[in-house]
């Protein structure tokens, strides 16, 4: 009794704040999604901030009504991540190239300095041919937001209200693998990012639980993929009736994919693949 | 005897390593209709892309459309005359490529970086809706270092619109015009190599000599700017060198590069599958 009590004491002691920037609502579970439900499994609390409200991403609702559901649904999908707290910006999706980066910035940095996490997860604004540009817009700012949040000088304000600036020690750039040559390390240099695999052999199925939450989202990418088999004369045979089962076989289908090729060339079976800065990934004072 | 093998050997190796170098030759897409979408009246005519392809397609039956997204105002001898003589231009070469029209959206030349890039995404979300290309083609968004405002903000809208036009949510009102939501399947994305890391292509489009000879006259189109060749040759050579030497990378005469988003691109995690298991109707 008495040992594990003083294992839980310990494990809370060591515990960390995670917070989880994400641009639409399944960009963070497809590329991080089982990264991040072992960290909660392991107790450290996750914290998710959504930029946009997702209204564009759905078959055949206004709307207004796609965000409406798709808020309630990756409120769901975080919970079975383990996420305790879920914050949407509400952007319009689509248009953050119109809106003030300094704007996204400045509400992302707010969270920092407000929930001090010690592991922040953004998009990774560096890979390419990936052709949403929402999750480019939201990594800059985020990674501009890390940057800033640790810095007095910024937003001023905020300090008077008790959100002193914070350093976020380790950061996880993620993305689905569109680019060809993520793989390649960036530098050899101490403060740049490096490819880091994590094996999710653990927290697939939560994973696939998470993704599968999402369903305007998901009934919309099967209704499109119709469509564009149709337009050209073509059929799948999964998606000759678009049912729950069947979205729920093609989510499945992408989310354990997704898995393998991230772990090919290592260890794992299943994994997900990230640009890392952790602690020792400081620039050195001579540089600074 | 010895030497002999040592120098089949190296041979080998050396065409080995030739062969791993190449860029793979891509076939003619399916389709039947294509759009260039580009900044500028000349865009579709310069020495690396899209001309040799346009004349391909063009010669395969399909129907091209050239989107000249700004009225270079600035390209030429005088301020006035530029637009109009760019334009009639523009029209000829886009006749020698065998392409039907030419689209002109007249936003300010060199001015593309304080355009809105909602605006000018909507102009290419609505053409797109409205000929539902089976092909787009246009400078490559990810492309480094090319300082021409014009072609980053064109390059940006336009890898946004070819998908988002796929939503019917972005723009709603298209609807009540009878221009229902339509994906871009295959997209190539041009962009001079020497510009930086930044352009890798992944795909060599071949053309043959009556396209290079095609392509040549659309180039020579542009008078104003490029005034007339030094000599027959010089003409010739001006755009058999840079074919060539793009369709030495891929092991045939003559070529242009690009790098090509293929039909699922955008599911990495699917695109197999579909792949493997979509059928005909």
């Amino acid at each position: 009794m008495m040992i594990a009590l003083l294992l839980l004491f310990a494990s809370l002691a060591s515990a960390k704040t995670v917070l989880v920037v994400t641009a639409d609502a399944s960009d963070f579970i497809l590329a991080a999604g089982g990264s991040i439900s072992a960290m909660t499994a392991g107790g450290d609390r996750a914290i998710l901030v959504r930029v946009t409200n997702d209204d564009k991403d759905s078959w055949r609702l206004p709307p207004e009504e796609t965000a409406s559901r798709t808020k309630a649904e990756v409120e769901q999908a975080a919970k079975i991540l383990g996420i305790s707290e879920v914050h949407s910006l509400g952007y319009r999706a689509d248009e953050l190239g119109g809106v003030s980066p300094t704007e996204i910035r400045d509400r992302i940095l707010f969270y920092i300095r407000l929930f001090k996490p010690d592991v922040l997860f953004i998009p990774n604004p560096y890979t390419e041919y990936d052709e949403v540009l929402d999750r480019f817009y939201t990594g800059l700012a985020a990674e501009e937001a890390r940057q800033a949040a640790a810095l007095p000088n910024f937003q001023l304000a905020f300090a008077k209200t008790g959100l002193e600036p914070h350093v976020t020690r380790e950061l996880y750039y993620y993305a689905q693998p569109f680019d060809p040559r993520r793989r390649e390390a960036e530098s050899t240099a101490t403060f740049t990012p490096q490819p880091k695999v994590v094996g999710i052999g653990s927290t697939i199925d939560r994973k696939l639980r998470a993704a599968q939450a999402l369903k305007t989202i998901n009934f919309s990418m099967a209704m499109r993929i119709r469509q564009r088999l149709e337009d050209t004369g073509r059929k799948l045979p999964l998606l000759e009736t678009v049912d729950d089962a069947a979205v729920n076989k093609l989510v499945e289908i992408n989310v354990r994919k997704l898995a393998e090729i991230a772990a090919k060339g290592s260890p794992y079976k299943q994994a997900e693949e990230f640009m890392y800065a952790g602690p020792e990934f400081q620039v050195p004072q001579k540089l600074r | 005897m010895r030497k002999v093998y040592h120098g089949l050997a190296l041979l080998l190796f050396a065409s080995i390593l030739q062969a791993a170098d190449l860029v793979p030759l891509g076939q003619l897409p399916k389709g039947k209709t294509f759009l260039v979408i580009l900044a500028h009246h000349d865009d579709h005519t310069w020495e690396w892309g899209l001309g040799g392809f346009a004349a391909r397609l063009a010669d395969a039956g399909w129907t091209g459309y050239y989107v000249r997204t700004t009225n270079d105002e600035k390209d030429g001898n005088e301020w006035g005359p530029n637009d109009l003589v760019n334009l009639r231009e523009a029209q000829d070469a886009v006749r020698h490529l065998g392409m039907k029209e030419v689209i002109s959206l007249n936003w300010r030349n060199d001015h593309m970086s304080s355009a809105p890039l909602k605006e000018v995404r909507a102009q290419y979300i609505l053409l797109i809706r409205k000929y539902r290309p089976d092909v787009v083609m246009s400078w490559d968004p990810w492309g480094h270092y090319d300082r021409n405002p014009d072609h980053k903000r064109v390059a940006r809208a336009v890898g946004e619109a070819v998908w988002m036009a796929g939503l019917a949510n972005v723009h709603p009102e298209h609807l009540a015009a009878g221009l229902e939501p339509f994906r871009v399947p295959q997209v190539y994305y041009t962009q001079r190599e020497d510009y930086g890391k930044g352009h890798t292509p992944n795909i060599a489009m071949e053309f043959n000599q009556a396209e290079l000879d095609r392509k040549t006259d659309a180039f020579w189109s542009h008078k104003n700017v490029r005034g007339t060749p030094a000599s027959p040759e010089a003409r010739r050579l001006s755009m058999e060198t840079p074919s060539r030497e793009a369709g030495k990378r891929a092991g045939v005469a003559f070529a242009e590069l690009f790098y090509a988003i293929g039909e699922w691109d955008d599911l990495p995690g699917l695109k197999e599958y579909l792949q493997t298991n979509a059928r005909p109707k």
